[in-house]
């Protein structure tokens, strides 16, 4: 186990660098990053693509190979493999994270950040510049206990090896990553797609879309002000799905709902069921006021596009309102037709994608003004070819975290 | 409706629970009696799962689907985390901590019946959602404590009476916290590969729970590398769990928050 409990004076850069010269190191690579980012402009980002990506991968890990072995007697490589290159180097991604996590990443107007490019900080130079300096780190101290081939480093490969994998497979595969979305509406084939800069591309198959469908929640009841217009909360608790038959209690008020229709239409003084586009849900409430027992009857609906929403008004201070319905669940009922004339259905919802040749397809949205009657449904396709690096090294990590679970640490166990 | 037996289940599980923590109360002064409090805990966490089972077969598909059924699956998967760590490391008090919640859990849904919200919106309704939220919840419990043990640590040293095992227990809260950490960080990346098409996004969520897992990254190199810096290496564990705060609940009061999609208002 490594200590560094030297008292003796240590001038700096002399042997073995400690947290001194690797900080220095680091905010060196900072400030030429920041350099970089202010008076060199370029307006692509740092992505390669395949096959570069490859060639980069294979000349970096034979790289760190060879420098591990031919050249691990020397200062900078010792360094590497050691905790303060890495601490230092997990310190200032950390920095440079929270300054993410901190200044929103989208266009700014205030010029520090724009010029030192705080507000892109995944294609930061200083951030590639540490990244790298990371990774090599992480590499070199793996190749390292690899080369040992020791039982007793299988957890510490899991984890670092995962690491390694997981993300320079992610970094290297954002230049292959392709993320595409269409819009398809019911009845007519689709075949062109739009990538994040609205750039259209055709897709080698179409999609024909058959049915849009969405299954709604209940709507809720509210209690609501009347002078602030928002929801005054029943006790904290949450709000009521609409039952047909059902008595919630708002306050001093008993709500009874007599009658519920999902999809209904105003027909003279009552609502009715009928179905047509647009038809907002409703229900007739009998609300008594237990205070002096009086009872109202009404009708209240939560309007659609179409149609208007009707709340009631139960006293001076509060309205009875119906919200809009959330949704449940939306999915989209297709036929993928490529040009070998092939069909194939299958039903494409959130949370379960679909994987056709290299792609996967989501379910994103739809347009959402019309709601349940919408007959559009926008999908997106996914081609992420380092995909499979990505889980080895997250499946890696998965089994080093049960690993350090079981185990716990050196320290407790040897003194 | 199938949950209409559910306050005869929960009750039962409740009372033997609660049982079961008094007598692992008694057991920190009368070790004997702690068989009891396990028996009495596995006799009601088999209640709860026959109930689970039950309503599954009734409902003819997992239960998964609404607030009260996730709350549920929380409360069947406690105990056996708080067993698992019991088994490991015979921490009395955790066990007893992750029965309390998961007795918490139940009370909750006795309080707020399936006629309450009941709403998930679709890219919630996912398996991996009680995985992701579970290992997070204990994560955050364990590394929690590790903090409280640091803070004993500070102010032990302060009076010149510090004792190593305590920076070792909190090693070992650490290193197990961190394991549940990295889990939900991964299942969350798996999730979002499935919901949302992209394994990482860096959300302003994501951005503070990375962040959070570099914090404690940075600590257990330092330990494993000084291991007589005790100072330092307490002063790590608490600014650790600064950010981990900053996590839980500060990220909607940063600049950030309203460019996040865990604000879930896009669909
Ligand atoms: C998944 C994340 C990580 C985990 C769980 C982890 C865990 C550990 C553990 C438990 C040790 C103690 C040594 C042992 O068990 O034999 C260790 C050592 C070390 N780790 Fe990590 N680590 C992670 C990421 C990193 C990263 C990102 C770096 C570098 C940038 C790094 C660099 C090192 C170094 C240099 C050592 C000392 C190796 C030696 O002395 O031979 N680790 N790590």
């Amino acid at each position: 186990m490594s200590e560094n409990q030297q008292t003796v004076q240590r001038n700096l850069w002399e042997n073995p660098w400690g947290y001194v010269e690797s900080f220095f190191i680091g905010f060196g690579l900072l400030v030429t990053g920041f350099f970089l980012e202010v008076f060199v402009k370029t307006n692509n980002t740092f992505t390669i693509s395949y096959p570069y990506n490859v060639f980069f991968l294979v000349g970096y890990v034979v790289a760190l190979i060879m420098l591990y072995k031919w050249f691990s007697t020397t200062q900078i490589i010792r360094w590497l493999t050691k905790v303060p290159a890495s601490i230092s180097s997990i310190v200032l991604v950390t920095l440079l994270v929270m300054i993410m996590g901190i200044i929103p990443q989208i266009p700014s107007e205030n010029n520090i950040i724009t010029n030192l490019g705080l507000n892109h900080i995944t294609t930061n130079w200083a951030f590639l510049l540490i990244i790298f300096q990371f990774l090599t780190c992480l590499g070199l101290v793996t190749i390292k206990r690899i080369s040992q081939l020791k039982w007793s480093n299988f957890g510490f490969i899991l984890n670092h090896l995962g690491l390694f994998l997981a993300l320079i497979a992610g970094i290297l595969g954002t230049g292959d990553l392709q993320r595409l979305s269409i819009n398809v509406y019911e009845g007519k084939p689709s075949w062109i797609a739009t990538d994040a800069q609205k750039n259209e591309i055709e897709l080698p198959f179409a999609f024909y879309l058959k049915d849009f469908l969405i299954n709604e929640y209940n709507p809720k009841l509210a209690l609501v002000d009347n002078k602030s217009g928002s929801i005054a909360h029943n006790n904290g608790k949450n709000l009521y799905l609409v039952e047909k038959g059902e008595t919630y209690f708002f306050k001093n008020f008993e709500v009874t709902v007599n009658e519920f229709f999902p999809n209904s239409g105003r027909i003279g003084d009552r609502y009715e069921k009928v179905n047509e586009i647009g038809s907002p849900p409703s229900a007739s409430i009998t609300v008594k006021n237990i205070e002096n027992d009086s009872i109202i009857n009404s009708w209240i609906s939560s309007g659609s596009f179409r149609y208007p929403y009707e709340s009631l008004k139960i006293s001076e201070d509060y309205s009875i309102v119906m919200t809009i319905p959330e949704v449940k669940k939306f999915s989209s009922d297709i036929d993928i037709l490529t040009k070998e004339g092939e069909r194939i259905s299958t039903v494409l919802e959130v949370n379960k994608p679909f994987k056709f040749r290299g792609w996967k397809i989501y379910q994103l949205s739809y347009d959402d003004k019309m709601g349940k009657w919408s007959n559009l449904s926008v999908l997106e396709l996914v081609k992420d070819p380092w995909l499979p690096f990505i889980y080895i090294g997250i499946f890696m990590m998965i089994a080093g975290a049960f690993y350090m679970f079981w185990m716990g640490n050196k320290i407790t166990k040897n003194q | 409706m199938t949950w209409i037996d559910f306050p005869l289940y929960s009750s039962i599980s409740i009372s033997l629970w609660i049982l079961g923590l008094l007598f692992l109360l008694i057991s920190y002064k009368k070790e004997t009696v702690f068989k009891f409090a396990n028996l009495l805990f596995i006799a009601g966490w088999v209640v709860l799962i026959l109930f689970v089972i039950k309503l599954w077969i009734e409902l003819d598909r997992p239960p998964m689907r609404t607030l009260g059924e996730t709350r549920l699956w929380y409360a069947t998967f406690l105990p056996l985390i708080g067993f698992l760590t019991y088994i490991r490391w015979k921490y009395k008090w955790f066990l007893a901590y992750s029965i309390a919640m998961a007795g918490m859990f139940l009370a909750i849904n006795y309080m707020n019946p399936e006629t309450y919200s009941k709403t998930l919106m679709p890219a919630l309704q996912s398996p991996w959602f009680i995985p992701h939220v579970l290992v997070y919840l204990f994560s955050y419990a364990v590394l929690a404590a590790s903090s409280i043990v640091a803070v004993k640590g500070w102010y032990d040293s302060y009076k010149g009476k510090f004792n190593i095992e305590t920076l070792k227990l909190a090693d070992n809260l650490v290193y197990i916290g961190f394991a549940f950490l990295t889990l939900g960080l991964l299942f969350g990346a798996l999730w979002a590969k499935e919901a949302w098409g992209h394994y990482w996004t860096w959300d302003p969520k994501e951005v503070w729970a990375f962040l959070t897992w570099m914090g404690y990254l940075i600590y257990i190199h330092y330990r494993h590398f000084h291991i007589h810096k005790t100072q330092q290496a307490l002063t790590i564990l608490a600014l650790a769990f600064v950010v981990l705060l900053v996590c839980w609940f500060g990220v909607n009061y940063l600049p950030v928050a309203n460019t996040s999609v865990h604000t879930y208002t896009q669909y």
